[in-house]
């Protein structure tokens, strides 16, 4: 499918995606919690069957991985983008205490990932698994027969990441293409899925070039632990001391805005775009940009870009850029087939510079 | 609209400022004010706030900002991150 | 084996009628009992709907007034039943076990207290304050009482009362529904309800009594999850129903109908739906039927249990089913098929099971039988021994200092009790926690260290907590009715809504720490510490749901009350069926100013021969703590036995409602079983 028809159908009907990028293991032990905890940025407050979104930073405080910890009775499951398992272990052997009493388990191929995102993702999940999924908060997970269903996704519509054993992946795959397909969509690309993460302000830590750069400037403090140690933790600490001077700010163009572009105002340079993609969704350009902190605000129409001969004006916008659809879903009165789009707000409710 | 950024900027971090104060508080979390993200997600992940904390939220935002939400159907789109609290505090004071 | 306890009457006060005639016409008929409100303004709220007792919809009295009428409607209206004249009941061995959670300026166990008084009998009274599971937690505790032969009779029940307050507090969670609440039903939401009802349970043989029923066994679980939300999978809720059934000695196969909490709102009717599935089968094993009360009743809180358990009673008895009101087509993630006639519908079955969940993560389940005769066989009871113990309050931080300050009988330390829970537990999210909560975990998570005890796997959901605990914590009581005054009813504070609750305190407790297993908040006013210990030692002897259970009491100093504590202070004590050095030998129960009676009881159960130390009864510097001096006693006991400095020792409290005693001994005794 065309970007613009995988983007459509995930944004307004159920898509379905492969998740290969994307690492699982299971730490087990008598000590896995403090295991984890040693190495992850954010303070594990999360119980079983729930999940927390939080980071592994190198020592100069850059995000290295994207990290959903995930208490699964006295193990952890660890659902993670940015490294390969072996680099995950290895900072185990790193940061965590060696008496530790651990095993680090890859689920993968055992397992494999796929996810569902959209409006009415959840309805082709209640189909194929049992109704009651809908009742599954988000960020939360259980086991059914065939693996393990996770509540989360990066989108901004409702996602489910299902880790299914290898042996009944094809068919699974199938069967949820096919239902799916009843929802008026089919497979979406990481290109797709990326794009919607870039709308939603999801950081991706797969595109971030993050060199220099710390949870504070990325806009990530709130997974990052305000008491504990943790590999990365003295830098931020120095950074915080010394003031940070930038902040990824949102922002959208008309057109011709591409990352690594610098942004300047009447006055001079204001910082750089660090991620920018074409979004059907609002017509236009939607990006990230690092902006001098002074004028890192929403609202803002006095930057541009400068090209050659051309200057194309941004607007900084508050994240996410979109009125998602799924805001306006309700798995306990609504259905795809009976669903009524015409009174909605619109998905996009700016407008371009 | 921008009519003069330093000004704009400096009513932002004014009511950004206030508006973080409020989370602080309201949600007890014992960090500075400026550790809190301007665009950090309120519900489910970010600051983690459920649907008993979503009920004082709207409640502190009309008594503190006079902000009335209750009965919006945007209400769910105006309480996603602090910079749409404050884009919201910004606009009602646009039109009054 | 041991003969299941009698059901020989219950008694009701509800929105369906007052006594059981009107209630019975009124359940066969289908009608529900929930109307416009009527006893005070709703105009601040989106919904107008309750389920008031019926003749009282408009009478705004105050709450206590009117839960003490509706409780004494229900508990002549139960003895009539059972055909027990007052008299009779007052020269009997009888204990009253009654759910009730109202928050007001009194104590919990007032309420209990006043009943007793006005029944004319004498023995023990027993406030369970878990919200609403209170009731339920009632009746089974009922069983255990006239299983372990504390009581010839336990007149079993709750009772509540629909206020502004509490409409409120719900109103403004988003819980309620705008019209009557329709449980299974399309409608997300419920309706607040209130009540009384009181259910008779005897021991067989004692006098000439029909048998109505059989008590066949109980489950209590806790969620550990959220203060408002259930744990969304049933986790908990399964837990309970598997523990009556086991409790029962009874297969799932077995049930013929399920009553269940089944509020109707969002939450609560898919975990629910999730957990009877995994215990019954996706299909209920094809002929189970299932039904929710609260489109009849409302949600009637601290009544919720008994109400809805008079309502499976007299439903079996007559060869029915309840039905559920109001429910006309079935939400998506519920059941597909509850009850939902417009009557009850005919079905003959041998044993029903009701259910309920409350705020905080509590969970209790019942088991009945029909009248004939039943039995279970009895596991050997298991003897209690104490694992871990510390001390809480201005300058005592363990039970060393305890002994320190008992020793001196210096005064206590005017000082305000400083504690930084986040340091002792850095992996728990403490953000919002109160100061009774934040005390009682405090004490429990250092008893479980003392006692070298770590919650993992099963041991989470084999390890239990009572709490002794007389009021909800001042400050969220100040908060919340501060919020009501100063924003109005329409904006009250949620999150001190949910720590209104007597109970509220253990289940942040359990959360915090993980503790899965039976748990409950009891009171008897001054002495719950210690009743909190007598309880969790039995159902360690007695039952098999857990192996481990944590006694613990908490006050938090109070302003505002005169009947408040005047300071600071929690206890928690771990009770275990491991061997150590500290063995509970005996226990004795009895009504309030019976200690003599209590403390013969104990001795009695020890089987001590020789005198046994009175140590401490309450200790002179301890004042002001109604709830943790005597769990204070106790553990300066454990202490003295530790150290060899005694090898007995007596324990004992004449408290508001009951008196309890409680021997320790050193574990080389030997005993005369």
């Amino acid at each position: 499918m065309r970007l613009e028809d995988e983007y459509r159908s995930l944004r307004h009907g159920a898509a379905l995606s492969r998740m290969d990028h994307v690492g699982l293991v299971r730490v087990s032990g008598d000590d896995a919690t403090e295991a984890v905890d040693a190495i992850c940025s954010g303070d594990l407050w999360v119980r079983d069957g729930r999940m927390l979104q939080t980071l592994i930073l190198g020592e100069p405080g850059q995000p290295v991985a994207d990290v959903y910890v995930c208490p699964d009775d006295d193990a952890c499951v660890l659902m993670f983008e940015g490294i390969t398992t072996e680099e995950l272990s290895a900072c185990l052997a790193e940061y965590a205490d060696p008496e530790l009493a651990i095993e680090l388990e890859d689920l993968r191929p055992a397992y494999e990932l796929i996810s569902v995102n959209g409006p009415y993702a959840w309805e082709a999940l209640s189909k194929w698994l049992t109704p009651d999924v809908i009742g599954l908060p988000y960020l939360s997970f259980y086991h059914f027969d065939r693996g393990t269903c996770f509540r989360a996704g990066k989108t901004g519509e409702y996602g489910y990441d299902l880790a299914v054993r290898s042996g009944y992946v094809e068919r699974a795959w199938e069967e949820l293409l096919e239902l799916v397909g009843a929802l008026g969509g089919g497979e979406a690309s990481l290109e797709t899925l990326d794009l919607c993460a870039l709308e939603n302000g999801f950081f991706s830590v797969r595109h971030a070039s993050v060199e220099g750069l710390t949870p504070l400037e990325l806009q990530l403090q709130w997974r990052v632990s305000a008491r504990k140690r943790f590999p990365g933790a003295a830098a931020i600490e120095e950074r915080r001391a010394k003031g940070m001077e930038r902040r990824l700010t949102h922002f959208v163009a008309r057109e011709g805005v591409e990352s690594g572009d610098p942004i300047r105002d009447a006055d001079g340079p204001v910082g750089q775009v660090t991620a920018a993609a074409f979004s059907p969704g609002i017509g236009g350009v939607a990006g990230m940009a690092l902006l001098d902190l002074s004028v890192a605000h929403p609202g803002i129409d006095a930057f541009f870009v400068t090209g050659p001969n051309v200057e194309r004006p941004i607007r900084t916008v508050s994240s996410p850029l979109l009125f998602n659809r799924s805001l306006l879903v309700d798995p306990h009165r609504h259905t795809y087939a009976t669903r009524d789009e015409t009174s909605d707000p619109p998905l996009w409710l700016g407008s371009l510079p | 609209m921008t009519t003069n950024l330093s000004d704009y900027v400096s009513s932002r971090e004014a009511v950004l400022d206030r508006v973080r104060r409020m989370l602080r508080d309201t949600m007890k979390l014992r960090i500075e004010p400026e550790a809190i993200d301007p665009d950090v997600p309120l519900f489910g992940t970010g600051l983690g706030m459920d649907s008993v904390d979503a009920v004082e939220l709207v409640v502190q935002l009309d008594a503190v900002f006079g902000l009335t939400l209750a009965g919006s159907p945007w209400v769910s789109a105006k309480l996603r991150t602090v910079n749409t609290i404050v884009d919201a505090i910004l606009e009602l004071g646009n039109e009054t | 084996m041991s003969e299941s306890p009698h059901i020989t009457g219950w008694g009701i006060a509800s929105a369906l009628g007052v006594g059981r005639d009107r209630f019975c016409a009124a359940l066969l008929r289908g009608e529900s009992g929930i109307t416009t409100v009527h006893r005070f303004d709703t105009s601040p709220f989106t919904t107008h709907v309750g389920a008031m007792v019926a003749g009282y919809e408009s009478d705004d009295r105050d709450p206590s007034l009117l839960s003490h009428e509706f409780g004494m409607l229900a508990l002549h209206d139960a003895l009539a039943h059972a055909r027990l004249e007052l008299e009779a009941l007052q020269s009997m061995r009888v204990t009253l076990t009654l759910g009730a959670s109202l928050f007001g300026d009194h104590t919990t166990e007032r309420l209990a207290h006043d009943l007793a008084k006005e029944l004319g009998i004498s023995g023990p009274a027993i406030t369970i304050s878990t919200a609403c599971t209170s009731s339920t937690q009632a009746i089974g505790f009922g069983a255990d009482l006239i299983g372990e032969g504390f009581a010839d009779v336990v007149l079993a029940g709750g009772i509540d009362v629909l206020t502004p307050a509490l409409f409120a507090g719900f109103h403004a969670l988003g819980v309620l529904s705008e019209r009557p609440c329709t449980p299974f039903g399309r409608q997300m939401g419920t309706t607040l309800g209130e009540g009384a009802g009181f259910v008779v349970i005897e021991r067989g043989g004692l006098r000439d009594a029909v048998t109505r029923a059989r008590l066949r066994g109980y489950g209590l679980s806790g969620d550990a999850y959220h203060e408002t939300s259930p744990e969304p999978r049933g986790r908990g809720v399964a837990a309970a129903i598997r523990g009556a059934l086991d409790d029962a000695g009874a297969s799932a196969a077995e049930i013929g109908y399920l009553n269940a909490h089944g509020t109707g709102t969002v939450a609560n009717d898919t975990a629910e739906w999730c957990a009877v599935q995994s215990v019954f089968g996706s299909d209920l094993g094809g002929s189970l039927a299932l039904s929710s009360s609260k489109g009849h009743l409302g949600h009637a809180q601290s009544a919720a249990g008994v109400l809805e358990v008079i309502t499976t009673l007299e439903c079996m008895g007559a060869g029915l089913a309840p039905t559920t009101a109001g429910f006309e087509e079935a939400r998506p993630g519920g059941p597909p098929r509850p009850v939902g006639s417009k009557q009850p519908k005919p079905l003959v079955y041998e044993l029903a099971l009701s259910s309920n969940s409350a705020f905080g993560g509590s969970n209790c389940a019942l088991v009945f039988g029909k009248a004939k005769p039943a039995t279970v066989s009895d596991d050997e009871r298991r003897r209690v021994f104490v694992s871990g113990a510390t001390a809480l309050c201005a300058g005592v931080s363990c039970i060393e200092e305890l002994a320190s300050i008992c020793a001196a009988e210096s005064p206590l330390s005017k000082a305000e009790l400083q504690i930084d829970l986040a340091l002792e537990l850095p992996r728990v999210d403490l953000r919002g926690i109160d100061r009774a909560s934040e005390l009682l975990t405090t004490v429990v998570s250092r008893a479980l260290a003392d006692a070298g005890a770590q919650l993992r796997g099963e041991t989470r959901a084999r390890t239990g907590l009572i709490a002794g605990v007389l009021r909800a914590s001042p400050d969220s009581l100040y908060r919340f009715r501060t919020s009501l005054e100063r924003r109005g009813f329409a904006k009250p504070d949620t999150t001190a809504f949910a720590q209104v609750l007597p109970s509220a305190a253990q289940g942040a407790c359990a959360k915090a720490l993980n503790i899965r297993g039976p748990q409950s908040t009891v009171t008897i006013g001054e002495g719950s510490g210690l009743m909190a210990a007598v309880m969790s030692a039995w159902m360690l002897a007695r039952r098999r749901d857990s192996d481990r259970i944590v006694a613990a009491a908490v006050d938090v100093r109070s302003e505002q009350s005169a009947e408040g504590a005047l300071v600071d202070a929690a206890c928690a004590l771990v009770l275990c069926t491991e061997p150590t050095a500290v063995e509970v030998a005996g226990i004795g129960l009895a009504g309030p100013g019976q200690l003599d009676e209590a403390i013969t009881e104990a001795k009695r159960r020890s089987g001590l021969s020789e005198r046994v130390e009175l140590l401490v009864e309450l200790p002179n510097p301890f004042g002001g703590m109604p709830a943790t001096s005597s769990a204070f006693a106790l553990a300066h006991a454990i202490g003295s036995l530790r150290r060899g400095k005694s090898k007995t020792a007596l324990v004992a409290t004449t408290g508001t409602t009951a008196s309890v005693a409680m021997i320790l001994t050193s574990n080389e005794v030997t005993h005369d079983d």
